[in-house]
């Protein structure tokens, strides 16, 4: 974000009719207005909504009570919830390393045309919709799906995979795969070819080059990849909410319940800062992480 | 292309992974030729039937076009509202300008379910709930800092010393901005209207929050539908959806670049 | 500060009224640094001033600071009588060509001649005329419908130069022009902004950082270091006459060696007396420039009177063979001496470790005070 191009001068900008100040002013003013209405006064809205108590029948009532905060906490059906998301996206951010982590080191190591076109290839499902993709799975994972009859055709009784927890997670680690792959990319910057070559040439076999050389020197990309994946997964709501069919119980096809359904305002903005504040946390243990690894 | 050190089991992983990923997009197109009634893979028999259902289905095509104005509108907002902000931010310099512009994109930072019921609640309000209005400003909070970012950067990235050369040849400011600094933007420009429009267009959270029983967009429409249905019609507006993002993302392609426009 | 006075050696000192651009204690800050310290030029029309000195010594915060591009922290520009300092760079009328040459991308080679007519609002038949005459003068009328990125390095540079003088401005500037050609093609633009800056009789101030070109091709040249002025004066001045060690050692190679002054006119160094010109006194340091020293054999007759030769003996350590020269480098009294001298087909006449002895005339022996 520096735009310096000279060494031992910045530069200086033309002079306007309303002042430097002025006309700053003025050209900012649209984006301003519109951050202002619909996204400052609503998040902070939502800040205050978590002490307001609900009433039956949707009602608000304007005051000052931490009752949400320790109802949520009381509760051992939010605990459940909360615990249940929480790990959920966490195996969901393993699973997605673990699948995508291969596609990123071919991509790595490949260059020119074929690299460029696998590049698209990855980047192509982030332009479609969640929703069409969660549509593809409903068809590949449903009761009399191909999958289904596949693995009955070879005699196993075969395991639910849709309308519960394991779709939601098969589904979401296919979807969150782009991104994982592409923070995995921008990771391995560090990471030179002849490296590896350096570490053969001195003895090292394929798998001991990758545990000793290649995991270690990959680390930081991981960690990115790991903590933009667990939050996606912490609010994702489009796959859990389709894959899940009303039986699968995460934060925010809560917070979309609450808001929409029960119009529980109040509980659902507590839900939502609890959001936020999982994003904290996940955001300092990435940071303590980086640290650990540098 | 790719270096020897890659072994063949390695290879058929990547094959594997590489299915995984896009299967479910790829599967959509036999679908939308199935000829069954509901959602089955591989389908029994096959036909258009879900193509001509699709334009028989008055709610998907008015979605559809309130889905592709909303686009367009936001887009031109978007542009109109980022291409200053971001002259500002990085040629003005002004104090702060750092923090302006982690201020203008921090909408990104939050989750579209938190955003969508924070605007909810205050949209409520202002009765814009299910309005046109509405849907606009709710999707510009998230199209503005994808704008602001792309147009930033191409900006921070353009010699400045150009800018100064025209006004060095005698070029008032505005006149600058307009035959030098904006054309040497294009680029930019594109990328960023190619993103906000398919940020608008594929957005679902938010606007599940904002539309009302009488105003929807194509994706709520279709998670709708996937909730409540499973038959092949869903398929059939994916692959047209498919082939209109493919359409915007060659145009991108051969205007700027792809890998340039979203590997940043 | 205190306003440093032009030294200007010319025999036709330049007056008030033949003066173009004058900088009056023109002084830039940044915070607590100073960028340029209160800088006073008087350039007369038609002449090419050279801004020299090493990066970060001021000079292209000096050149923006004319073209507007930098608002001073103090002090005055004055072009033709009046006061610029605070009018924008697009009222100011200067032809800036810029180091990366900073040609308008998206136009043609003809467009961006054109753009400072347009600005000008000129005719549009008189821009084609003008423009066509502009691209004659840098030998460029073919390639007018190109685009500035299917041009070479050359190429773009007659371009720039073209577009800064086609509306005809009242100064030139030049800013680090030749830095990203190669040497050959360097040399050639050398002469070739030269002669149009002459032909045209335009005043013109040129940033650099390169000796040879501030000495080859401009009228008068201001050595700048840590945004003070070192030394105003002609090429002849600041070579042979600097005024401090810093402009002697910049412009040109040195030998440097220290000594104990009489006040006489002779200097101690080591065991050895020198003669050198003035009557300085206390600690000084000497200067000699490397071919204007001669190696002679230790035992040699003195070449000739000790009043007009100086003399020091030392031992050879090592010659060095540099293509054209060869460098003798002689230690004398524990200091490296470096002796220039044509090379023969790569030998010399000496063998490292040899007694020798250097010697020089008077006039050639450069002399600075150390202070205290």
């Amino acid at each position: 974000m520096t735009a310096s191009t000279t060494i031992d001068a910045a530069p200086a900008m033309p002079r306007f009719a309303l002042g430097r100040a002025g006309t700053a002013t003025a050209l900012l003013l649209p984006i301003a207005l519109i951050n202002a209405i619909g996204f400052l006064l609503p998040v902070l809205n939502l800040l205050r909504m978590s002490f307001n108590e609900a009433l039956a029948g949707g009602g608000i009532r304007e005051t000052f009570i931490l009752d949400n905060w320790t109802g949520l906490f009381g509760d051992s059906f939010y605990l459940e919830l909360i615990m249940n998301s929480v790990s959920v996206s966490l195996g969901i951010t393993f699973l997605t390393l673990v699948v995508s982590y291969p596609i990123a080191l071919y991509l790595h190591r490949s260059s020119g045309r074929w690299r460029t076109f696998l590049t698209v290839l990855v980047i192509s499902p982030l332009l479609t919709s969640a929703v069409v993709r969660t549509y593809g799975w409903i068809a590949l994972l449903a009761d009399q799906g191909p999958i289904v009859k596949t693995i009955a055709a070879l005699g196993i009784t075969p395991p639910r995979l849709m309308f519960n927890t394991t779709g939601v997670v098969i589904g979401l680690t296919e979807i969150l795969m782009p991104y994982m792959i592409l923070s995995l990319l921008a990771g391995f910057g560090r990471l030179d070819p002849r490296v590896e070559e350096a570490a053969m040439t001195l003895g090292a076999p394929p798998s001991k080059t990758f545990w000793r050389v290649i995991l270690p020197l990959t680390l930081p990309g991981i960690a990115l990849g790991c903590l933009l994946c667990f939050v996606l997964a912490v609010s994702s709501f489009i796959t859990p909410k389709l894959l899940g069919g009303g039986r699968v119980f995460l934060l925010a096809t809560e917070i979309y319940d609450q808001a929409i359904v029960t119009l529980n305002w109040p509980l659902a903005a507590t839900l939502s800062i609890l959001v936020l504040v999982i994003f904290g946390a996940a955001l300092a243990v990435y940071a303590r992480v980086l640290r650990v690894i540098e | 292309m790719e270096t020897n050190t890659t072994s063949l089991p390695m290879k058929i992983l990547v094959a594997v992974l590489f299915l995984f990923l896009l299967g479910p997009v790829i599967l959509v197109v036999p679908i939308s030729f199935s000829g069954e009634q509901i959602l089955s893979f591989p389908p029994a028999s096959w036909s258009f039937r879900w193509y001509t259902a699709l334009f028989n289905n008055t709610p998907m095509i008015s979605a559809f076009w309130t889905s592709l104005l909303l686009g367009a509108i936001v887009t031109a907002i978007s542009l109109a509202a980022a291409i200053p902000a971001a002259y500002v931010i990085v040629r003005m310099r002004t104090a702060g300008s750092g923090f302006l512009y982690n201020f203008f994109t921090a909408p990104l930072l939050l989750p579209t379910i938190v955003l969508g019921l924070a605007i909810l609640i205050v949209f409520a309000s202002m009765g814009f709930l299910g309005t046109f209005t509405g849907l606009v400003i709710g999707h510009l909070v998230i199209t503005l800092p994808y704008a602001l970012r792309v147009l930033a950067t191409t900006l921070g990235n353009l010699p400045l010393a150009c800018e100064e050369a025209a006004s060095t040849l005698g070029g008032r400011p505005f006149t600058v901005f307009r035959r030098v600094t904006l054309p040497m933007m294009a680029p930019g420009i594109v990328a960023a209207t190619a993103l906000c429009f398919l940020v608008s267009f594929d957005e679902v959270v938010i606007t599940l929050f904002l539309t009302g029983p009488r105003l929807s967009t194509l994706p709520v429409q279709l998670f709708h539908h996937v909730e409540s249905r499973a038959d092949p019609l869903v398929a059939s507006v994916s692959v047209l959806l498919i082939f209109l993002t493919l359409a915007v993302v060659i145009i991108v392609d051969r205007t700027v670049g792809l890998s340039k426009t979203f590997v940043k | 500060m205190m306003h440093q006075k032009i030294l200007s050696g010319t025999p036709t000192a330049s007056t008030d009224r033949d003066v173009h651009l004058r900088l009056d204690g023109l002084t830039k800050r940044y915070g607590d640094s100073v960028a340029v310290a209160a800088l006073d030029l008087a350039v007369p029309k038609g002449e090419l001033v050279a801004l020299l000195g090493p990066s970060g010594c001021g000079k292209t915060t000096t050149l923006r600071m004319i073209a507007g591009l930098i608002t001073p922290s103090d002090g005055r520009i004055i072009v033709g009588g009046s006061d610029i300092t605070a009018s924008p760079t697009y009222k100011r009328d200067m032809g800036l060509v810029f180091q990366s040459y900073a040609l308008f991308p998206h136009m043609t080679v003809a467009k961006n001649v054109a753009f400072g007519l347009e600005m000008r609002s000129v005719p549009k038949h008189e821009i084609e005329k003008r423009v066509k005459e502009a691209l004659a003068m840098v030998r460029l009328e073919a390639l007018s419908e190109r685009k500035p990125r299917e041009l070479s390095g050359g190429q773009q540079q007659r371009v720039a130069l073209a577009r800064a003088l086609v509306i005809r401005p009242s100064i030139l500037l030049l800013d680090e022009p030749l830095s990203n050609l190669d040497a050959k093609l360097r040399d050639e633009m050398r002469n070739e902004i030269r002669d149009i800056q002459q032909s045209l009789g335009i005043t013109a101030v040129f940033v650099t950082h390169d000796q040879v070109e501030a000495l080859s091709m401009c009228d008068k040249v201001v050595v700048m270091k840590g945004g003070q002025l070192e030394q105003i004066g002609t090429p002849v001045d600041v070579y042979e006459t600097p005024a401090t060690p810093f402009v002697a050692s910049f412009v040109g190679r040195t030998n440097r060696l220290e000594g104990m002054a009489n006040g006489d006119g002779t200097v101690i160094v080591g065991t050895g007396g020198l003669r050198v010109p003035g009557r300085p006194g206390g600690k000084v340091e000497i200067l000699m420039r490397p071919h204007r020293l001669k190696l002679v054999d230790a035992n040699a007759a003195p070449e000739g009177s000790a009043e007009r030769f100086n003399r020091l003996a030392g031992t050879l350590t090592r010659i060095t063979f540099v293509g054209d020269l060869l460098q003798y480098h002689v230690d004398v009294a524990g200091s490296e001496v470096i002796v220039e001298a044509a090379s023969d087909h790569g030998r010399g006449f000496w063998r490292a470790g040899a007694p020798v002895a250097i010697t020089w005339r008077v006039e050639d022996t450069m002399v600075f005070g150390r202070g205290a």
